[in-house]
Protein backbone atom coordinates (compact mmCIF):
# COMPACT_ATOMS: atom_id res chain seq x y z
CA UNK A 1 0.00 0.00 0.00
CA UNK A 2 1.39 3.72 -0.97
CA UNK A 3 1.44 5.74 1.99
CA UNK A 4 -0.20 9.11 1.82
CA UNK A 5 2.05 11.78 1.65
CA UNK A 6 1.89 14.30 4.67
CA UNK A 7 -0.17 16.98 3.60
CA UNK A 8 1.67 20.19 2.89
CA UNK A 9 0.58 23.90 5.14
CA UNK A 10 -1.99 25.59 3.52
CA UNK A 11 -1.72 29.45 4.12
CA UNK A 12 -5.06 29.39 6.33
CA UNK A 13 -2.96 27.44 8.87
CA UNK A 14 -0.63 30.08 8.76
CA UNK A 15 -0.71 32.04 12.31
CA UNK A 16 -1.01 35.52 12.59
CA UNK A 17 2.33 36.63 14.65
CA UNK A 18 1.09 40.08 15.76
CA UNK A 19 3.90 42.47 15.82
CA UNK A 20 7.41 41.81 14.54
CA UNK A 21 11.07 43.57 13.78
CA UNK A 22 14.39 42.57 11.15
CA UNK A 23 16.62 40.47 12.58
CA UNK A 24 19.38 43.22 12.15
CA UNK A 25 23.25 42.66 13.10
CA UNK A 26 23.20 45.99 14.56
CA UNK A 27 20.54 44.91 17.07
CA UNK A 28 22.32 41.00 17.47
CA UNK A 29 23.84 41.78 20.76
CA UNK A 30 20.46 43.75 22.16
CA UNK A 31 18.17 41.32 21.30
CA UNK A 32 20.85 38.19 23.08
CA UNK A 33 20.92 40.64 26.12
CA UNK A 34 17.80 41.48 26.50
CA UNK A 35 15.65 39.06 24.81
CA UNK A 36 13.21 42.17 23.97
CA UNK A 37 9.34 41.76 24.17
CA UNK A 38 8.47 41.42 20.51
CA UNK A 39 6.48 39.32 18.99
CA UNK A 40 8.65 37.80 16.68
CA UNK A 41 11.45 38.11 13.78
CA UNK A 42 12.01 38.08 10.33
CA UNK A 43 15.03 36.98 8.78
CA UNK A 44 16.65 38.25 5.67
CA UNK A 45 17.71 34.70 4.48
CA UNK A 46 20.81 35.29 2.00
CA UNK A 47 22.15 37.31 5.27
CA UNK A 48 22.19 34.07 7.17
CA UNK A 49 22.16 30.64 4.53
CA UNK A 50 25.92 30.93 3.99
CA UNK A 51 26.62 32.27 7.28
CA UNK A 52 29.29 30.05 9.20
CA UNK A 53 29.77 33.16 11.30
CA UNK A 54 27.79 35.06 13.98
CA UNK A 55 24.65 35.75 12.01
CA UNK A 56 24.46 31.96 11.98
CA UNK A 57 24.86 31.33 15.46
CA UNK A 58 22.35 34.25 16.42
CA UNK A 59 19.59 32.98 14.37
CA UNK A 60 19.54 29.70 15.80
CA UNK A 61 18.97 31.21 19.56
CA UNK A 62 16.72 33.84 18.10
CA UNK A 63 14.65 30.91 16.49
CA UNK A 64 14.81 28.82 19.99
CA UNK A 65 12.87 32.19 21.46
CA UNK A 66 10.78 33.74 18.81
CA UNK A 67 8.76 32.48 15.88
CA UNK A 68 10.85 33.71 12.60
CA UNK A 69 10.08 34.31 9.44
CA UNK A 70 12.35 33.95 6.41
CA UNK A 71 12.23 36.57 3.82
CA UNK A 72 14.11 36.38 0.83
CA UNK A 73 15.56 38.67 -1.85
CA UNK A 74 17.26 36.43 -4.34
CA UNK A 75 14.81 34.11 -5.50
CA UNK A 76 14.16 35.70 -8.64
CA UNK A 77 10.74 34.53 -9.05
CA UNK A 78 10.42 36.30 -12.47
CA UNK A 79 13.54 35.85 -14.38
CA UNK A 80 13.89 34.10 -17.22
CA UNK A 81 16.74 32.20 -15.93
CA UNK A 82 16.10 28.86 -14.53
CA UNK A 83 15.56 28.58 -10.78
CA UNK A 84 18.25 28.29 -9.13
CA UNK A 85 18.46 25.26 -7.33
CA UNK A 86 22.17 25.77 -5.55
CA UNK A 87 20.03 28.40 -3.98
CA UNK A 88 16.99 27.00 -3.14
CA UNK A 89 18.54 23.87 -1.18
CA UNK A 90 20.92 26.11 0.86
CA UNK A 91 17.50 28.26 1.33
CA UNK A 92 16.29 24.55 2.46
CA UNK A 93 18.85 23.78 4.52
CA UNK A 94 18.43 27.09 6.50
CA UNK A 95 14.80 26.09 6.87
CA UNK A 96 15.22 23.08 8.34
CA UNK A 97 17.62 25.01 10.80
CA UNK A 98 15.41 27.73 12.00
CA UNK A 99 12.11 25.77 11.15
CA UNK A 100 10.82 29.48 9.77
CA UNK A 101 6.76 30.24 10.16
CA UNK A 102 6.76 30.74 6.30
CA UNK A 103 9.03 31.32 3.40
CA UNK A 104 8.85 34.59 1.28
CA UNK A 105 10.14 36.92 -1.66
CA UNK A 106 9.29 39.15 -3.89
CA UNK A 107 7.23 39.20 -6.94
CA UNK A 108 9.96 40.36 -9.27
CA UNK A 109 13.12 39.44 -10.87
CA UNK A 110 16.57 40.36 -10.24
CA UNK A 111 18.51 39.64 -12.91
CA UNK A 112 19.08 37.48 -16.18
CA UNK A 113 21.57 35.72 -17.87
CA UNK A 114 23.38 34.74 -14.81
CA UNK A 115 23.56 38.37 -13.36
CA UNK A 116 22.05 39.83 -10.51
CA UNK A 117 21.18 43.41 -9.98
CA UNK A 118 20.76 42.86 -6.25
CA UNK A 119 17.55 45.21 -7.30
CA UNK A 120 14.07 44.35 -7.31
CA UNK A 121 13.05 44.42 -10.99
CA UNK A 122 9.58 44.87 -11.81
CA UNK A 123 7.88 42.35 -13.83
CA UNK A 124 5.23 43.27 -16.62
CA UNK A 125 1.65 42.30 -15.55
CA UNK A 126 0.97 40.07 -18.37
CA UNK A 127 -0.75 36.84 -19.15
CA UNK A 128 2.46 35.36 -20.38
CA UNK A 129 4.58 36.44 -17.10
CA UNK A 130 1.62 34.96 -15.34
CA UNK A 131 1.27 31.46 -16.92
CA UNK A 132 5.48 31.82 -16.57
CA UNK A 133 5.77 32.71 -13.11
CA UNK A 134 2.65 30.85 -11.77
CA UNK A 135 4.81 27.51 -13.42
CA UNK A 136 7.83 28.32 -10.76
CA UNK A 137 6.01 28.78 -7.54
CA UNK A 138 4.90 25.90 -8.24
CA UNK A 139 8.19 24.20 -8.96
CA UNK A 140 9.31 26.44 -5.55
CA UNK A 141 6.85 24.94 -3.55
CA UNK A 142 7.54 22.11 -4.50
CA UNK A 143 11.46 22.00 -3.35
CA UNK A 144 10.74 23.94 -0.21
CA UNK A 145 7.47 21.67 0.43
CA UNK A 146 5.55 24.59 1.98
CA UNK A 147 3.28 27.45 -0.05
CA UNK A 148 5.53 30.40 -0.81
CA UNK A 149 4.11 33.78 0.55
CA UNK A 150 5.32 36.76 -2.28
CA UNK A 151 5.49 40.58 -1.41
CA UNK A 152 4.58 43.21 -3.52
CA UNK A 153 7.66 44.90 -4.45
CA UNK A 154 8.08 49.09 -4.84
CA UNK A 155 8.08 50.10 -8.63
CA UNK A 156 9.35 52.98 -10.25
CA UNK A 157 8.22 52.29 -13.70
CA UNK A 158 4.59 51.04 -15.40
CA UNK A 159 5.58 48.81 -18.40
CA UNK A 160 3.59 49.28 -21.50
CA UNK A 161 3.01 46.52 -21.94
CA UNK A 162 0.79 45.58 -18.74
CA UNK A 163 -2.56 44.24 -18.97
CA UNK A 164 -3.63 43.28 -15.92
CA UNK A 165 -2.96 45.72 -12.42
CA UNK A 166 -0.63 44.03 -9.81
CA UNK A 167 -3.42 43.19 -7.78
CA UNK A 168 -5.33 41.23 -10.52
CA UNK A 169 -1.81 39.81 -11.32
CA UNK A 170 -1.95 38.71 -7.39
CA UNK A 171 -5.09 37.41 -7.40
CA UNK A 172 -4.74 35.09 -9.99
CA UNK A 173 -1.18 33.92 -9.24
CA UNK A 174 -2.48 32.59 -5.73
CA UNK A 175 -5.58 31.19 -7.38
CA UNK A 176 -3.51 28.96 -9.87
CA UNK A 177 -0.84 28.51 -7.18
CA UNK A 178 -2.31 28.54 -3.81
CA UNK A 179 0.92 30.86 -2.78
CA UNK A 180 0.62 33.57 0.33
CA UNK A 181 1.17 36.92 -0.08
CA UNK A 182 2.54 39.78 1.66
CA UNK A 183 1.51 43.06 1.84
CA UNK A 184 4.13 45.92 1.66
CA UNK A 185 2.29 48.61 2.87
CA UNK A 186 4.73 51.04 2.51
CA UNK A 187 5.32 49.61 -1.34
CA UNK A 188 1.34 50.37 -2.29
CA UNK A 189 1.56 54.23 -1.72
CA UNK A 190 5.33 53.88 -3.17
CA UNK A 191 4.27 52.30 -6.72
CA UNK A 192 0.57 54.19 -6.68
CA UNK A 193 2.35 57.65 -6.49
CA UNK A 194 5.17 56.46 -8.97
CA UNK A 195 2.52 55.08 -11.46
CA UNK A 196 -0.01 57.76 -10.87
CA UNK A 197 -2.74 55.07 -9.11
CA UNK A 198 -4.99 55.28 -6.04
CA UNK A 199 -4.28 53.16 -3.66
CA UNK A 200 -7.77 52.88 -2.24
CA UNK A 201 -8.60 51.83 -5.81
CA UNK A 202 -5.37 48.88 -5.18
CA UNK A 203 -7.00 47.74 -2.07
CA UNK A 204 -10.38 47.18 -3.14
CA UNK A 205 -9.10 45.19 -5.74
CA UNK A 206 -6.52 43.21 -3.14
CA UNK A 207 -7.22 39.64 -2.58
CA UNK A 208 -7.08 40.06 1.40
CA UNK A 209 -7.97 36.23 1.91
CA UNK A 210 -4.15 35.69 0.90
CA UNK A 211 -2.58 37.94 2.40
CA UNK A 212 -0.36 36.15 5.46
CA UNK A 213 1.80 38.90 6.21
CA UNK A 214 2.17 42.69 6.18
CA UNK A 215 5.40 45.32 5.91
CA UNK A 216 5.51 48.98 6.93
CA UNK A 217 8.43 51.13 6.42
CA UNK A 218 9.69 54.61 5.80
CA UNK A 219 10.40 55.78 2.57
CA UNK A 220 11.71 59.14 1.08
CA UNK A 221 10.17 61.60 -0.92
CA UNK A 222 12.08 63.06 -4.17
CA UNK A 223 8.81 65.17 -5.52
CA UNK A 224 8.64 63.98 -8.77
CA UNK A 225 8.75 60.46 -7.11
CA UNK A 226 9.03 58.42 -4.23
CA UNK A 227 11.75 55.89 -2.96
CA UNK A 228 11.31 52.78 -0.65
CA UNK A 229 14.35 53.49 1.49
CA UNK A 230 13.88 52.18 4.75
CA UNK A 231 15.54 54.25 6.31
CA UNK A 232 12.89 56.36 8.33
CA UNK A 233 9.86 56.49 10.71
CA UNK A 234 6.49 55.33 8.73
CA UNK A 235 4.34 58.05 7.17
CA UNK A 236 1.53 59.20 8.57
CA UNK A 237 -0.37 58.29 4.81
CA UNK A 238 1.20 55.05 4.99
CA UNK A 239 -0.39 54.64 9.05
CA UNK A 240 -3.32 55.31 7.62
CA UNK A 241 -3.20 52.54 4.73
CA UNK A 242 -2.22 50.36 7.32
CA UNK A 243 -5.14 50.84 9.53
CA UNK A 244 -7.68 49.68 6.94
CA UNK A 245 -5.21 46.92 5.80
CA UNK A 246 -5.12 45.80 9.35
CA UNK A 247 -8.72 45.14 9.17
CA UNK A 248 -8.99 43.53 5.56
CA UNK A 249 -6.06 41.31 6.21
CA UNK A 250 -8.19 40.36 9.63
CA UNK A 251 -5.30 41.11 11.94
CA UNK A 252 -2.10 39.65 9.73
CA UNK A 253 1.15 39.16 10.74
CA UNK A 254 2.50 42.98 10.73
CA UNK A 255 6.41 43.77 9.99
CA UNK A 256 8.74 46.93 10.55
CA UNK A 257 11.41 47.42 8.07
CA UNK A 258 14.23 49.84 8.98
CA UNK A 259 17.27 49.02 6.94
CA UNK A 260 18.90 52.38 6.11
CA UNK A 261 20.50 54.59 9.13
CA UNK A 262 19.18 51.90 11.93
CA UNK A 263 18.25 53.14 14.91
CA UNK A 264 18.36 51.83 18.21
CA UNK A 265 16.75 48.30 19.39
CA UNK A 266 14.64 50.03 21.43
CA UNK A 267 13.84 53.20 18.91
CA UNK A 268 12.59 50.18 16.07
CA UNK A 269 10.31 48.90 18.26
CA UNK A 270 8.91 52.20 19.51
CA UNK A 271 8.20 52.41 16.05
CA UNK A 272 6.45 49.41 15.63
CA UNK A 273 4.22 50.00 18.56
CA UNK A 274 2.76 52.65 16.93
CA UNK A 275 1.36 49.95 14.93
CA UNK A 276 -1.45 49.33 18.34
CA UNK A 277 -2.93 52.58 17.31
CA UNK A 278 -3.84 51.99 14.05
CA UNK A 279 -5.04 48.89 14.89
CA UNK A 280 -8.81 49.61 15.70
CA UNK A 281 -8.87 53.27 15.20
CA UNK A 282 -8.84 54.28 11.68
CA UNK A 283 -6.94 57.17 10.92
CA UNK A 284 -5.76 57.51 14.64
CA UNK A 285 -3.39 60.20 16.24
CA UNK A 286 0.07 60.11 15.43
CA UNK A 287 2.50 60.31 17.86
CA UNK A 288 5.69 62.42 18.39
CA UNK A 289 6.98 64.66 15.60
CA UNK A 290 7.41 63.62 12.00
CA UNK A 291 10.66 65.07 10.27
CA UNK A 292 11.36 63.47 6.58
CA UNK A 293 14.98 62.56 5.77
CA UNK A 294 15.63 64.64 3.04
CA UNK A 295 16.11 62.46 -0.69
CA UNK A 296 18.29 64.05 -2.70
CA UNK A 297 20.67 60.92 -3.09
CA UNK A 298 18.06 58.18 -2.13
CA UNK A 299 18.89 54.98 -3.01
CA UNK A 300 15.68 52.40 -2.62
CA UNK A 301 16.89 49.96 -0.10
CA UNK A 302 14.43 47.02 -0.87
CA UNK A 303 14.71 44.73 2.49
CA UNK A 304 18.67 45.62 3.24
CA UNK A 305 20.75 45.15 -0.03
CA UNK A 306 23.62 46.20 1.59
CA UNK A 307 25.66 44.04 3.21
CA UNK A 308 24.41 43.40 6.67
CA UNK A 309 26.96 45.01 8.80
CA UNK A 310 28.87 41.63 9.16
CA UNK A 311 32.11 43.70 9.36
CA UNK A 312 30.84 45.85 12.44
CA UNK A 313 32.09 42.08 14.51
CA UNK A 314 35.18 42.89 16.23
CA UNK A 315 38.16 42.96 14.59
CA UNK A 316 41.74 43.37 16.29
CA UNK A 317 45.49 43.34 15.37
CA UNK A 318 47.88 41.60 17.41
CA UNK A 319 51.26 42.99 18.28
CA UNK A 320 54.20 41.62 16.93
CA UNK B 1 16.09 46.55 -18.89
CA UNK B 2 18.88 44.80 -17.00
CA UNK B 3 21.49 45.66 -20.02
CA UNK B 4 19.75 49.40 -19.17
CA UNK B 5 21.10 49.09 -15.83
CA UNK B 6 24.69 47.81 -16.93
CA UNK B 7 25.23 49.44 -19.86
CA UNK B 8 23.23 52.97 -19.03
CA UNK B 9 24.55 54.92 -21.83
CA UNK B 10 24.28 51.82 -24.47
CA UNK B 11 19.98 52.16 -24.20
CA UNK B 12 17.87 55.01 -26.81
CA UNK B 13 15.33 57.32 -25.41
CA UNK B 14 13.50 56.23 -28.06
CA UNK B 15 13.41 51.83 -27.18
CA UNK B 16 12.61 53.10 -23.64
CA UNK B 17 9.81 55.22 -25.02
CA UNK B 18 8.79 52.20 -26.74
CA UNK B 19 8.54 49.63 -23.71
CA UNK B 20 8.12 52.43 -20.45
CA UNK B 21 4.96 54.43 -19.91
CA UNK B 22 5.53 58.17 -19.05
CA UNK B 23 3.67 59.84 -16.01
CA UNK B 24 2.44 63.32 -15.63
CA UNK B 25 5.49 63.73 -13.18
CA UNK B 26 7.81 61.53 -14.79
CA UNK B 27 9.42 60.63 -18.20
CA UNK B 28 9.98 56.75 -19.45
CA UNK B 29 13.79 57.57 -19.38
CA UNK B 30 13.78 59.35 -15.79
CA UNK B 31 11.27 56.15 -14.47
CA UNK B 32 14.11 53.83 -15.73
CA UNK B 33 16.85 56.34 -14.07
CA UNK B 34 15.46 55.52 -10.80
CA UNK B 35 16.62 52.46 -11.04
CA UNK B 36 19.96 53.00 -12.85
CA UNK B 37 21.37 55.34 -10.23
CA UNK B 38 19.99 53.02 -7.49
CA UNK B 39 22.04 50.03 -8.82
CA UNK B 40 25.56 52.33 -9.54
CA UNK B 41 24.96 53.89 -5.76
CA UNK B 42 23.62 50.53 -4.04
CA UNK B 43 26.47 48.56 -5.11
CA UNK B 44 28.98 51.05 -4.34
CA UNK B 45 27.74 51.43 -0.98
CA UNK B 46 27.93 47.62 -0.75
CA UNK B 47 31.37 47.72 -1.67
CA UNK B 48 32.49 50.93 0.19
CA UNK B 49 31.77 48.33 3.52
CA UNK B 50 33.81 45.39 2.34
CA UNK B 51 37.08 48.00 1.56
CA UNK B 52 36.97 50.94 4.21
CA UNK B 53 40.09 50.72 4.12
CA UNK B 54 40.45 50.95 0.32
CA UNK B 55 38.03 53.34 0.24
CA UNK B 56 40.07 55.60 2.77
CA UNK B 57 42.80 55.09 0.96
CA UNK B 58 41.56 56.27 -2.62
CA UNK B 59 38.95 58.76 -1.26
CA UNK B 60 35.18 58.32 -1.69
CA UNK B 61 35.17 59.06 -5.86
CA UNK B 62 37.85 57.61 -6.89
CA UNK B 63 36.91 54.21 -4.66
CA UNK B 64 33.78 54.82 -6.54
CA UNK B 65 34.98 55.46 -10.02
CA UNK B 66 36.88 51.89 -9.57
CA UNK B 67 34.01 50.21 -8.42
CA UNK B 68 31.59 51.23 -11.66
CA UNK B 69 34.56 50.56 -13.95
CA UNK B 70 34.87 47.05 -11.60
CA UNK B 71 30.65 46.22 -12.07
CA UNK B 72 30.85 47.63 -15.55
CA UNK B 73 33.41 44.62 -16.61
CA UNK B 74 32.50 42.01 -13.87
CA UNK B 75 28.61 42.59 -12.95
CA UNK B 76 27.51 40.64 -10.02
CA UNK B 77 26.82 37.29 -10.64
CA UNK B 78 25.55 35.79 -7.33
CA UNK B 79 22.68 35.65 -5.14
CA UNK B 80 24.77 36.96 -2.31
CA UNK B 81 26.27 40.30 -1.84
CA UNK B 82 29.13 39.06 0.15
CA UNK B 83 30.34 37.83 -3.50
CA UNK B 84 30.48 41.71 -4.95
CA UNK B 85 34.21 42.13 -3.86
CA UNK B 86 35.65 39.02 -4.40
CA UNK B 87 36.81 39.87 -8.16
CA UNK B 88 37.60 43.44 -7.34
CA UNK B 89 41.47 42.70 -6.19
CA UNK B 90 42.35 40.69 -9.65
CA UNK B 91 40.48 43.53 -11.68
CA UNK B 92 42.50 46.48 -9.56
CA UNK B 93 45.55 44.17 -11.14
CA UNK B 94 44.24 43.59 -14.71
CA UNK B 95 43.38 47.13 -14.95
CA UNK B 96 46.67 49.00 -13.11
CA UNK B 97 46.99 52.48 -14.47
CA UNK B 98 50.67 51.93 -14.35
CA UNK B 99 50.78 49.28 -16.90
CA UNK B 100 52.65 51.90 -19.46
CA UNK B 101 55.60 52.57 -16.53
CA UNK B 102 58.96 51.11 -16.56
CA UNK B 103 58.45 50.39 -12.77
CA UNK B 104 55.51 49.38 -10.80
CA UNK B 105 54.00 52.32 -9.22
CA UNK B 106 53.84 52.05 -5.26
CA UNK B 107 50.55 53.56 -4.56
CA UNK B 108 49.56 50.93 -7.24
CA UNK B 109 51.04 47.81 -5.67
CA UNK B 110 49.67 49.19 -2.18
CA UNK B 111 45.79 49.61 -3.17
CA UNK B 112 46.09 46.38 -4.81
CA UNK B 113 47.69 44.87 -1.72
CA UNK B 114 45.30 46.58 0.29
CA UNK B 115 42.26 45.38 -1.28
CA UNK B 116 43.24 41.47 -1.05
CA UNK B 117 43.71 42.23 2.61
CA UNK B 118 40.50 43.64 2.75
CA UNK B 119 38.76 40.85 1.18
CA UNK B 120 40.80 38.13 3.01
CA UNK B 121 39.69 39.84 6.18
CA UNK B 122 35.97 40.19 5.06
CA UNK B 123 35.71 36.83 4.60
CA UNK B 124 36.95 35.72 7.87
CA UNK B 125 34.11 37.75 9.74
CA UNK B 126 30.95 35.17 8.22
CA UNK B 127 33.42 32.58 6.70
CA UNK B 128 32.97 28.57 8.57
CA UNK B 129 34.97 28.81 12.15
CA UNK B 130 35.84 26.95 14.81
CA UNK B 131 33.07 28.00 17.36
CA UNK B 132 31.39 25.13 18.72
CA UNK B 133 34.82 22.61 17.38
CA UNK B 134 37.40 21.40 20.07
CA UNK B 135 40.29 23.89 19.79
CA UNK B 136 43.56 22.67 20.67
CA UNK B 137 45.30 22.93 23.83
CA UNK B 138 48.83 22.81 25.16
CA UNK B 139 48.77 19.35 25.93
CA UNK B 140 47.57 18.43 22.66
CA UNK B 141 50.23 16.36 20.74
CA UNK B 142 51.57 17.01 17.50
CA UNK B 143 50.39 14.55 15.61
CA UNK B 144 46.86 15.78 16.78
CA UNK B 145 47.35 19.58 15.44
CA UNK B 146 45.25 20.57 12.50
CA UNK B 147 44.08 24.00 10.86
CA UNK B 148 40.74 25.55 12.15
CA UNK B 149 38.70 26.69 9.61
CA UNK B 150 38.88 30.11 9.37
CA UNK B 151 42.79 30.43 9.43
CA UNK B 152 44.48 31.76 6.10
CA UNK B 153 47.37 33.14 5.44
CA UNK B 154 48.53 35.92 3.05
CA UNK B 155 51.85 37.62 2.11
CA UNK B 156 51.83 41.44 1.15
CA UNK B 157 54.23 44.03 0.13
CA UNK B 158 52.88 46.32 2.57
CA UNK B 159 51.69 46.64 6.28
CA UNK B 160 48.30 46.65 4.88
CA UNK B 161 46.91 44.83 8.47
CA UNK B 162 48.32 47.63 10.34
CA UNK B 163 47.00 50.14 7.68
CA UNK B 164 43.50 48.51 7.61
CA UNK B 165 43.24 48.05 11.45
CA UNK B 166 43.97 52.12 12.33
CA UNK B 167 41.66 52.64 9.54
CA UNK B 168 38.88 51.08 11.48
CA UNK B 169 40.06 52.89 14.44
CA UNK B 170 39.66 56.01 12.64
CA UNK B 171 43.82 57.04 13.45
CA UNK B 172 44.07 58.42 10.10
CA UNK B 173 46.87 56.68 8.54
CA UNK B 174 49.16 57.99 5.58
CA UNK B 175 50.37 55.28 2.97
CA UNK B 176 52.79 53.31 4.27
CA UNK B 177 56.43 52.66 2.50
CA UNK B 178 56.86 48.65 1.44
CA UNK B 179 57.35 46.64 3.62
CA UNK B 180 57.37 42.43 3.42
CA UNK B 181 54.67 40.83 6.12
CA UNK B 182 53.30 37.84 6.24
CA UNK B 183 49.56 37.57 7.67
CA UNK B 184 47.91 35.66 9.64
CA UNK B 185 43.26 36.27 10.14
CA UNK B 186 41.40 33.75 11.87
CA UNK B 187 38.53 34.11 13.71
CA UNK B 188 37.83 33.05 17.54
CA UNK B 189 35.03 33.23 18.91
CA UNK B 190 33.40 35.32 16.22
CA UNK B 191 36.30 37.92 17.24
CA UNK B 192 38.54 38.26 13.70
CA UNK B 193 42.40 38.57 14.63
CA UNK B 194 45.15 39.65 12.39
CA UNK B 195 48.23 38.07 13.40
CA UNK B 196 51.61 38.94 11.48
CA UNK B 197 54.39 35.88 11.67
CA UNK B 198 57.87 35.62 10.05
CA UNK B 199 58.66 33.78 7.06
CA UNK B 200 59.64 30.65 8.24
CA UNK B 201 55.93 30.75 10.36
CA UNK B 202 54.02 31.65 7.54
CA UNK B 203 55.60 28.54 5.05
CA UNK B 204 54.58 26.41 8.29
CA UNK B 205 51.04 27.91 8.93
CA UNK B 206 50.61 27.51 4.84
CA UNK B 207 51.51 23.94 4.87
CA UNK B 208 49.12 23.37 7.51
CA UNK B 209 46.78 25.30 5.92
CA UNK B 210 47.27 22.81 2.77
CA UNK B 211 46.33 20.16 5.05
CA UNK B 212 49.78 19.06 6.23
CA UNK B 213 50.81 17.87 9.28
CA UNK B 214 53.58 19.23 11.85
CA UNK B 215 55.81 17.15 9.99
CA UNK B 216 55.64 17.78 6.30
CA UNK B 217 55.44 21.55 7.72
CA UNK B 218 58.45 21.19 8.77
CA UNK B 219 59.72 19.45 6.16
CA UNK B 220 58.87 22.56 3.90
CA UNK B 221 60.03 25.05 6.06
CA UNK B 222 63.16 22.90 5.90
CA UNK B 223 62.95 23.10 2.26
CA UNK B 224 62.15 26.48 1.17
CA UNK B 225 64.24 28.14 3.89
CA UNK B 226 67.58 25.72 2.97
CA UNK B 227 68.19 24.44 6.42
CA UNK B 228 68.51 21.66 8.05
CA UNK B 229 65.63 19.54 8.90
CA UNK B 230 66.81 18.39 11.86
CA UNK B 231 67.27 21.72 13.15
CA UNK B 232 64.01 22.59 12.06
CA UNK B 233 62.71 20.36 14.03
CA UNK B 234 64.75 20.93 16.83
CA UNK B 235 63.99 24.54 16.59
CA UNK B 236 60.26 23.62 16.95
CA UNK B 237 60.38 21.21 19.88
CA UNK B 238 63.04 23.38 21.86
CA UNK B 239 61.13 27.08 21.43
CA UNK B 240 57.68 26.04 22.27
CA UNK B 241 56.72 29.87 22.32
CA UNK B 242 55.22 30.10 19.33
CA UNK B 243 53.57 26.90 19.34
CA UNK B 244 51.73 28.13 22.71
CA UNK B 245 50.90 30.93 21.36
CA UNK B 246 49.15 29.61 18.45
CA UNK B 247 47.49 27.26 20.19
CA UNK B 248 46.10 30.27 22.37
CA UNK B 249 45.10 32.90 19.74
CA UNK B 250 42.86 29.47 18.65
CA UNK B 251 45.36 28.22 15.14
CA UNK B 252 44.74 24.37 15.53
CA UNK B 253 42.09 22.11 16.36
CA UNK B 254 42.63 18.71 18.30
CA UNK B 255 41.97 16.20 15.49
CA UNK B 256 41.73 13.93 18.04
CA UNK B 257 38.83 15.25 19.68
CA UNK B 258 36.80 16.13 16.30
FE1 LIG C 1 8.83 44.99 2.13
Amino acid sequence: MKATPAKRAEITDLPKLGLGLGLRNTHFDHILNHWPDVDWFEAISENFMDSGGRPRQVIRKVAERYPVVLHGVSLSIGSSDPLDMDYLQRLKLLAQEVQPQWISDHLCWTGVMGLNSHDLLPVPLTEATLDHIAARVLRVQEILDRPLILENPSTYLDFRANTLSEPEFLRALCERTDCGLLLDVNNVFVTCFNTENDPSDYFDSFPWNRVVQMHLAGHTDCGTHLIDTHDQPVRPEVWALFSLAWKRSNGAATLLEWDGNIPSFGECHQELLKAKAYMNGGTAQLSGKYVPVPGALAVSNPVNFLVPDVMAGSAELEDR
Amino acid sequence: MQAALIEPQATSNQEIERRVRSTSRLSAATALGIYQNSYRLRIAACMRDQFPALCYALGEGLFNDFVAEYIRQAPPESYTLYDLGRRFAGFLQANRPDLDAPVPELWVDFIIDLARFERQIFSTFDCAGAEGLHLAQQTTRDSDLCVQPSLSLAAYGFPVGDYYHAVRQEKSPRPPDRERVYLAVLRKDYVTHTIPVSFAHFVFLQEMCRGGTVGSALSAVSQQLSQDLAQVEKAWNEVSEIRDSWINAGFFLDRSRA
